[in-house]
């Protein structure tokens, strides 16, 4: 029996066709100390609608600011981000952004927590409640709705905090380091989660992570990037099906792969971007 | 259910130890006894007011005193602090001049106070409002000023509207420092009141142990002092409870 067949679901055949970002020319400085200091320079970057890309590179690349500028929680930057062909000039119900500590608010219900990303949505009133205990239920948290965050364990608020963020059904959702806090076991439960709920959903998923084999198990294309200032310095292709088993040996070649080009010296600026596409197709 | 008794009785066992100190004292004539009076002519005391309803008749006026001027100075604060908290404008105007006017002790604007108010009602309902202002400013400039950045950005992704904003984030981030300073400013607000009125006034539980002061009843002034200890230490812990309510989402 084949274990594809299991999770392939009609909406995963069919591509969707929102959620199509576009950057174009972006660079970002910040002003330490008086000094101007670039963080992203010139990066350009598509990703298809429904496509899974993880962002990975040493610290202080930038990805997570990436990130807060394609949300538009900052939108002090020099070059163009679009999604489906929309300037993005600020925050929007249609990206959300999950947060490496969950930010479920301490004095609010779970259901509370996830009903406060619909105050401002074109949801109806009497929808809503049906809506976010689907998504409650979608994250395996039925049975939690009113509990508060502190009575929740690391994995389950996390789970709490991409209830939320998926409950207004964004084209694109962002994810900034998402299960960084979590312990080894926790991460591997929801990374398993992750998997299953874009299938599902197959909105848009950008996700920066430090964890290489997180990034090559969920991700359709890896971007490496350099640091001081943030560039993108490679990007690969994980071209094999989803859902995926973690023990495929192409992953561990790809992992390894992507690790000796982390580790190795940053190259010199001007050099073209290489796109590399891995035969690894013909061992399935 | 057990230990809760006997860590009353333990909270106790002091008290119990310092009226039996006093008692023995008192049986020894170490003082003469019109100044070190006995426990239980204290007792007396304030068994004989609380029967002739004189002690209830001070203690319900001192009481609205502080209700009033608690509820004026503290809304006075909790407006102040907010608004020094939001606007850089009301931080740069007003700041320094609040953060040195609070360093003044309450009872030093008294004179001043007397000479332009008089010594009747709205002069202690004043002086109780300053003493409950500052300490619940003070709490709620801190408390909406702590409220952590990630907050304002979780609320700036989500675009949640300006009331659900104010009444749902911000309100309750900034509820637990501004519930301490209410705390703090009602128990302070009450012993102002009482050295008021020790000082000038013609009723309340102050004036009730100055003028047995002046008439050398010092069985009348202990039973004041007894009573006005317990009222702040009943008003402290009803705020505690108030805030053990109120943010039970707290982990324990």
């Amino acid at each position: 029996m084949n274990v594809t067949t299991l999770f392939d679901t009609p909406a995963a055949a069919s591509p969707p066709i929102d959620g199509a970002l576009t950057i174009a020319g972006l660079s970002k400085d910040f002003t330490v100390g008086g000094r101007s200091l670039p963080v992203l320079d010139g990066i350009d970057l598509v990703v298809r609608p429904g496509e899974f890309v993880s962002i990975v590179g040493p610290s202080g690349c930038g990805k997570s600011t990436l990130l807060r500028l394609v949300a538009g929680l900052d939108t002090d930057f020099a070059g163009e981000i679009r999604l489906d062909g929309k300037r993005i000039t600020g925050t929007d119900l249609d990206r959300g952004l999950i947060f490496q500590d969950h930010r479920l608010f301490p004095w609010m219900t779970l259901e509370e927590n996830v009903g406060l990303a619909l105050l401002n949505s074109s949801i109806p009133k009497a929808q809503r409640a049906r809506i976010v205990a689907e998504h409650i239920a979608l994250l395996n948290l039925a049975g939690f709705e009113k509990a508060y965050p502190h009575q929740l364990s690391g994995g389950m608020a996390q789970r709490g905090a991409i209830a939320r963020a998926l409950v207004t059904e964004p084209k694109l959702l962002l994810l900034d380091e998402p299960l960084g806090a979590l312990d080894a076991l926790t991460r591997i439960h929801v990374q398993t989660e992750l998997q299953r709920i874009w299938l599902r959903q197959r909105s848009t998923m950008l996700m920066v992570t430090h964890d290489v084999e997180e990034a090559v198990y969920l991700s359709d294309r890896v971007i490496i990037m350099g640091a001081k200032p943030g560039r993108i310095r490679r990007i690969v292709d994980i071209d094999l099906p989803h859902p995926r088993e973690r023990s495929l040996p192409q992953l561990h070649r790809l992992r390894d792969e992507i690790l000796a080009e982390l580790i190795q010296p940053v190259p010199t600026p001007g050099e073209p971007e290489n796109l590399v596409r891995l035969p690894v197709r013909e061992a399935m | 259910m057990t230990s809760n008794l006997s860590r009353i009785g333990f909270g106790l066992a002091p008290l119990v130890a310092l009226l039996l100190l006093w008692q023995a004292a008192s049986a020894a004539g170490l003082f003469p006894p019109q100044v070190l009076v006995a426990p239980a002519d204290v007792v007396a005391a304030l068994l004989a007011m609380w029967r002739n309803g004189e002690l209830v008749a001070h203690l319900s006026i001192s009481l609205t005193r502080l209700l009033i001027g608690f509820g004026l100075g503290a809304a006075a604060g909790l407006a102040f602090g907010t608004a020094l908290a939001l606007s850089r404008l009301a931080e740069a105007l007003f700041g320094p001049l609040f953060q040195a006017l609070r360093q003044v002790p309450v009872l030093a604007f008294l004179p001043m106070l007397v000479l332009l108010l008089g010594i009747e009602e709205r002069f202690k309902i004043v002086v109780v409002a300053i003493a409950a202002f500052f300490p619940v400013a003070l709490a709620a400039f801190d408390g909406v000023r702590g409220v952590p950045r990630s907050h304002f950005e979780v609320a700036k992704l989500y675009r949640t509207p300006l009331l659900p904003f104010l009444g749902r984030i911000l309100l309750p981030a900034a509820t637990p420092p501004v519930l301490t300073g209410l705390r703090i400013g009602l128990t302070r607000a009450w012993l102002v009141l009482i050295a008021c009125e020790l000082l000038a006034a013609g009723s309340g539980i102050g004036q009730m142990m100055e003028m047995a002061r002046q008439l050398f009843r010092i069985d009348v002034v202990l039973a004041g002092v007894f009573v006005s200890g317990l009222i702040g230490f009943l008003l402290d812990r009803g705020v505690k409870l108030i805030e053990r309510r109120t943010l039970r989402w707290k982990a324990a």
